[in-house]
């Protein structure tokens, strides 16, 4: 066969773009730069640059890196300094002392004392702040500030209110700032990194803080990469153009193979079918414990969640956490659920709805048709309203559902977890359908005594009470998931998903 | 006396406006408002007055006249309104995000044009034989697999066994690092490209199969001119008006095809900012973007019938 020459030079420049572009592809990753620098991928952009107003996932986890609080919670959920050394109650619980870290600098060298906790809570406490804690510090009465001590005094006993001094939303400010009026707009902490920038729907960049009270991070840069799907983001972890990452999805978290480091943490959230009791047919005992006793929470674990998360009663908090064997159903009983239907008025079984965002969490959908399917053998019939976010809270919030499927965070302390939900006078009763004087009681009793054993008593009775009357179906806590590649080092996982020991993480 | 285009134009503005009233209202409809886009479930433990303050600060105090109004004074002014989320205006974003999504159309029609008239140019050459049944089955299949997919298996496949993942680092425009954009823009484009493809691929292989048949083509071959040029200056060049026609129609589908492919791929491009002020109810956020991309569909529109007088001179008349 005889080639033309003309279809050879063809050929041949159709063969060498091939190998440009093949081997473009193959050796196009950037040299890492000398400096240790961290890339981060998050699905979601932070959304604000005040840490007392930060509500959002991204957000909250950035600016915990930049801004300090006066305790922190540690790896074992203990709650340990921060900006505050030691501290103490009086016998009562109405007085808080706390004794500030000496030598502690903003990012613009100015020094931080006991006036800045001052200005700060005080900020707080002022609804034109709009602060997202606001509510769990609401019993501070006065605050004194002299030198490095600060006392908080309280309306009732609160003992419950020195872990509400941590995290990103009780970040402590520089009083000139708030003076200035310029929190927000330009960003002033004492956390390890300082803010560099921010763009819009690209990146967050941070870099180290040389006067950390704690020492410099061994991390030059931290930079948010803002990778809007998780398996894209394990994508990028893969290729090695990202370092670390924060995955929300089991799925994409048992893809994580043996070239990548996997920090699994149980979490204090929880995942539960809300039942909204002030709405038929919720407002029956009998069908809330149907729907309690026709579910398995170890099945919705296994099929919504790849099998990934703990079985949970309502208390999550570790000191605190109920136990989920103590329920009326603690396993799967269709006689008594059906028993329970018929004595509500509903022998042939009944028709609900439940209100789902499928994007809010990463198993919502599937642990709405887990429930579907469970529920049926019941003879209940489970309608899916799967809605989008903003939609999902605004309905939640004026508790306009019947049932919802959330995913709730939970806190150290079950005060400051439950409270708004459960007392007559919390603001999201509304959304919890359900209050009684006895829950009023004990959440009291709780947050006033400085005895363990007096507050886990009246938790346990909260738990119970919460259980006995199928108030809602407690399913399960998902873990928490960060995915680092293997040279990064020394990170510490909080369950609280602060990734404020990236302080001490190194790159290799 | 009628004067040429403005018929035309009045119709664009009443579009236009129609869109603008459109997308206003949707927005207010659905549930949810800029206060629970901004703060969440948080907005349960806001109090009645600091509830009001917001509504004031978001604007949303107003009647729903005035927030238009106020909108569209915004709008023509330039700025597109203000993104409460970042604090800059609309149109800030938009100047970065857009040049992402028209790089990201162009390189996907450009793509898709190229591969789909070649491909049908194949397949018309010999209907019914094998060659044509397997330029069919091309647009069958490409056609029926989704951008999604296609983008997520590119990803998974490139950085799993490559190590390659372009788009995890910044992106950078082609005017400041020409050869990560294009390695980042490479395969959204070639994504965006055979979505594209297959469609202008069955136009041009039916709209070939008809032309070829005709007098002056058979005339053409009768006085001997060679097949190649009779294919491309004769066939080709009388079949243009409908694959032109629905490449105009598919640019402004990839407009908004683009978002999911922006979002597996992290380009920071209009489709991602119109979806995340979707979620976080960003008024105007959303309706100034729905706005740029209504008026580049138009403007496209515009363009398809210049480019129809160019193919084809007795338009004109």
């Amino acid at each position: 066969m005889k080639i033309s020459q003309r279809r050879i030079r063809g050929l041949v420049a159709i063969a060498s773009s091939v190998a440009v572009i093949t081997g473009s592809l193959i050796a196009i990753a950037p040299a890492q730069a000398a400096t240790k620098d961290l890339t981060i991928g998050l699905t979601l952009d932070i959304d604000k640059l005040d840490p007392q107003g930060a509500t959002s996932f991204a957000t909250v986890r950035a600016l915990g890196l930049v801004y300090g609080s006066l305790v922190e919670v540690g790896p074992k959920l203990d709650i340990r300094g921060g900006l505050a050394q030691s501290w103490g109650f009086n016998a009562s619980g109405t007085e808080l002392r706390l004794h500030l870290r000496k030598n502690v600098k903003f990012q613009d060298g100015s020094t931080f004392d006991a006036e800045d906790v001052k200005a700060s809570l005080e900020r707080i406490l002022d609804p034109a702040t709009k602060a997202a804690a606001r509510a769990n510090i609401l019993t501070i009465k006065s605050i004194e500030a002299s030198g490095l001590d600060v006392t908080l005094n309280l309306t009732i006993p609160n003992v419950a209110i020195l872990a509400a001094l941590d995290g990103v939303n009780m970040a402590m400010l520089s009083s000139d700032d708030i003076k200035a009026g310029t929190i927000g707009k330009t960003v002033n902490g004492t956390g390890p990194f300082k803010y560099v920038s921010w763009e819009p729907g690209q990146s967050v960049k941070l870099a180290s803080n040389a006067t950390y009270w704690g020492g410099k991070p061994k991390l030059d840069t931290i930079t948010f990469r803002i990778i809007p799907t998780e398996a894209s983001i394990l994508s990028a972890l893969n290729a090695g153009t990202i370092q670390f990452s924060v995955i929300t999805s089991p799925l994409v978290a048992k893809q994580a193979g043996s070239n990548l480091k996997l920090y699994k943490t149980p979490g204090l959230a929880y995942v539960a079918l809300q039942l909204n009791a002030k709405v038929a047919p919720f407002d029956k005992l009998g069908v809330r414990l149907a729907i309690q006793c026709a579910v398995s929470r170890a099945e919705v674990v296994k099929t919504a969640s790849s099998g990934e998360g703990k079985v949970i009663g309502p208390i999550t908090s570790p000191a605190y956490a109920s136990d989920p064997t103590a329920r009326p159903c603690p396993e799967v009983d269709l006689v008594k659920a059906k028993k329970y239907l018929t004595d509500a008025g509903y022998p042939n079984g009944l028709t609900i709805k439940t209100m789902v965002a499928p994007t809010q969490f990463a198993t919502a959908s599937g642990t709405a048709q887990s429930l579907k399917s469970q529920l049926a053998k019941a003879g209940i019939t489970l309608e899916i309203d799967a809605v989008d976010d903003s939609t999902f809270v605004s309905r939640w919030l004026a508790g306009d559902f019947g049932s919802s499927v959330a995913n709730n965070g939970g806190r150290i302390d079950p005060d400051t977890m439950y409270t708004r939900y459960f007392t007559s006078t919390g603001n999201l009763n509304k959304v919890a359908g359900y209050s009684s004087a006895t829950l009023d009681a004990n959440f009291a009793k709780g947050k006033s005594s400085g005895r363990v054993s007096d507050r886990k008593a009246a938790y346990t009775a909260i738990s119970k009470e919460l259980e006995d009357n199928a108030v809602w179906v407690w399913l399960f806590s998902p873990f928490e998931y960060r995915i680092t590649t293997k040279n990064v080092t020394g990170f510490i996982p909080l369950a609280t998903g602060s990734l404020i020991e990236l302080r001490k993480a190194d790159l290799k | 006396m009628k004067i040429p285009g403005v018929s035309r134009t009045l119709s664009v503005l009443a579009t236009l406006f129609g869109i603008s009233i459109f997308v206003f209202l949707v927005l207010r409809v659905i549930p949810g408002d800029s206060i629970t886009g901004a703060f969440g479930i948080e907005t349960g433990a806001l109090t009645p007055g600091q509830i009001a303050e917001l509504r004031v600060y978001y604007g949303i105090d107003q009647s729903l006249l005035l927030q238009y109004i106020s909108w569209i004074h915004s709008f023509l002014s330039g700025k597109l309104g203000f993104a409460y989320s970042t604090g800059v205006s609309v149109a800030t974003l938009t100047k970065s995000s857009l040049p992402v999504t028209i790089e990201l159309a162009i390189i996907g029609t450009v793509l898709g044009v190229v591969l789909g008239i070649a491909i049908g140019m194949f397949s018309a050459k010999k209907p019914g034989s094998s060659r044509d049944f397997a330029g069919q089955l091309f647009g069958l299949l490409a056609l029926a697999i989704p951008g999604f997919v296609l983008s997520t298996g590119i990803v998974t496949v490139m950085a799993n066994k490559f190590h390659y993942f372009p788009n995890g680092y910044e992106y950078m425009t082609p005017w400041e690092n020409p050869w990560m954009n294009f390695q980042q823009m490479m395969f959204p484009g070639l994504v965006l490209g055979i979505a594209v493809a297959a469609p202008v691929m069955r136009t041009t292989r039916s709209a070939l199969l008809e032309t070829v048949d005709k007098d002056f083509v058979r005339t053409a071959h009768g006085k001997g001119v060679p097949n190649n040029k009779v294919q491309f200056r004769h066939v080709l060049r009388n079949s243009l008006i409908p694959i032109v026609t629905m490449t105009g129609i598919q640019f402004g589908y990839l407009l908004g095809g683009a978002v999911i492919v922006e979002k597996i791929f992290a380009l920071p491009g209009m489709g991602r900012q119109i979806l995340d002020a979707i979620m976080k109810r960003e008024y105007a956020t959303v309706q100034s973007s729905i706005m740029v991309f209504a008026i580049m569909f138009v403007l496209i529109n515009v363009a398809t019938d210049v480019i129809y007088r160019k193919i084809d001179p007795r338009i004109k008349k």
